[in-house]
């Protein structure tokens, strides 16, 4: 039974898994869906009422009815690296890979279609009001008289970007940032404003979820800092205990949002308080676990190498 | 007319950083010039900053 990771050549991060799969003599493919078609070649066979399916890349075979489970990590789009690369061609690559995917039955980190849902941070606000989190007041509006109200009832506020930031050259970040009642909030009626309560903060926590395991870290912060993500603090992330009312609200999201993997950032207040920012489904790690030394890559070999549970039908979660 | 959240954007400064490392299709991991996965050098990966949660922003939104 073999493991398929998605995900690009350059993933570092990935190889810390890779490595521990190795280490547990688990078989794996690793397979970045750009490369197909091309350097990985694709067969799915749907014939007398029966499935059956292979993937091979770099010499490496996979069968469906071999597959223990899918990781996806960074994969790139299909078809990106072909000779002739087109957005066509990328649909039809797309169709041909994750239809024979979702047609065998295996566990995934995480389904995309999971994935895809759990990406919108408006709705990982909702989840996280019926988890149980403290979430800080939030907008997302095209109206700029009321993003302008928002700002003037909460002072200070911070915009961030939903999807982030915009691709092309020179590359561009847009980091968290405090705005002040005069900004010019014509520009929100050009695109969509996501405004939140700014939660003045004695630390940023990053709580990596994986199956029912958790791994919190916490980072002190400085005063008046606004984006963990950018700048030296010039203090390291260190491992913290979850507290119990967290895990449960963290088991609750995973169940309402049907993810296996997460990485949630928490702002943690004066009083302690963890106060929910976000949920990536997708988030890194490595930097956690070289800095605290937590086994999390590890974790992740662990889930990925279970058996998966005997299914005629495809699961879909 | 520039949406508003674009008013926030700043240069990364980050230039394409050639990695002293490169995939092994054998092992499917990437590799050192002497051949050890580049994952056994720690202070390498946290130098390259390739784990950490802005690597990869500008193609993947789940930092």
């Amino acid at each position: 039974m073999t493991v398929l990771i998605l995900t690009a050549e350059q993933d570092v991060t990935a190889d810390m898994v890779v490595a521990q799969l190795h280490e547990r003599g688990v078989p794996m493919v690793r397979l970045d869906p750009a490369d197909l078609p091309g350097k990985a070649v694709l067969s799915a066979d749907y014939a007398h009422g029966d499935f059956d399916g292979y993937l091979s890349v770099n010499g490496h075979v996979l069968s469906m009815g071999g597959l223990r489970s899918v990781w996806v990590r960074r994969p790139g789009e299909p078809a990106a690296h072909a000779a002739e690369p087109s957005p066509w061609l990328t649909a039809e690559t797309r169709q041909a890979l994750f239809g024979m995917l979702y047609s065998a039955s295996t566990r995934w980190m995480n389904h995309p279609r999971r994935a895809e849902q759990a990406r919108h941070k408006p709705w990982q606000l909702r989840v996280a009001h019926s988890s149980g989190f403290a979430v800080p007041p939030t907008i997302v509006t095209t109206a700029p008289r009321v993003a302008q109200e928002f700002v003037e009832e909460y002072r200070d506020v911070v915009v961030k970007s939903a999807s982030g930031p915009p691709p092309g050259e020179p590359p561009v970040a847009l980091p968290t940032t405090l705005i002040g009642p005069d900004a010019d909030f014509s520009g929100v009626a050009a695109g969509p404003a996501l405004l939140q309560q700014y939660i003045p903060k004695r630390a940023d926590i990053r709580l990596t979820s994986i199956g029912t395991r958790m791994f919190a870290a916490r980072k002190a912060a400085v005063p008046g800092q606004v984006d963990g993500r950018f700048g030296d603090t010039g203090h390291a992330w260190e491992a913290t205990a979850v507290p119990g009312r967290i895990a449960r609200s963290v088991h609750e999201y995973l169940v309402l949002t049907g993810l296996a993997y997460a990485a949630f950032d928490f702002a943690e207040d004066e009083d302690g308080v963890w106060w929910f920012l976000e949920g990536n489904q997708g988030g890194q790690f490595g930097f956690i676990e070289l800095e605290t030394g937590q086994p999390i890559a590890d974790t992740v070999a662990e889930w990925l190498s279970q058996r998966r549970p005997a299914h005629r039908i495809p699961e879909g979660h | 007319m520039r949406p508003f959240t674009l008013n926030y954007a700043m240069p990364t400064g980050q230039s394409a950083a050639t990695t002293p490392y490169h995939f092994d299709v054998a092992l499917q991991l990437n590799v050192l010039p002497d051949g050890r996965p580049a994952v056994s050098d720690r202070a390498l990966l946290m130098a390259t900053g390739t784990t950490t949660s802005t690597a990869g922003s500008q193609t993947h939104f789940d930092d």
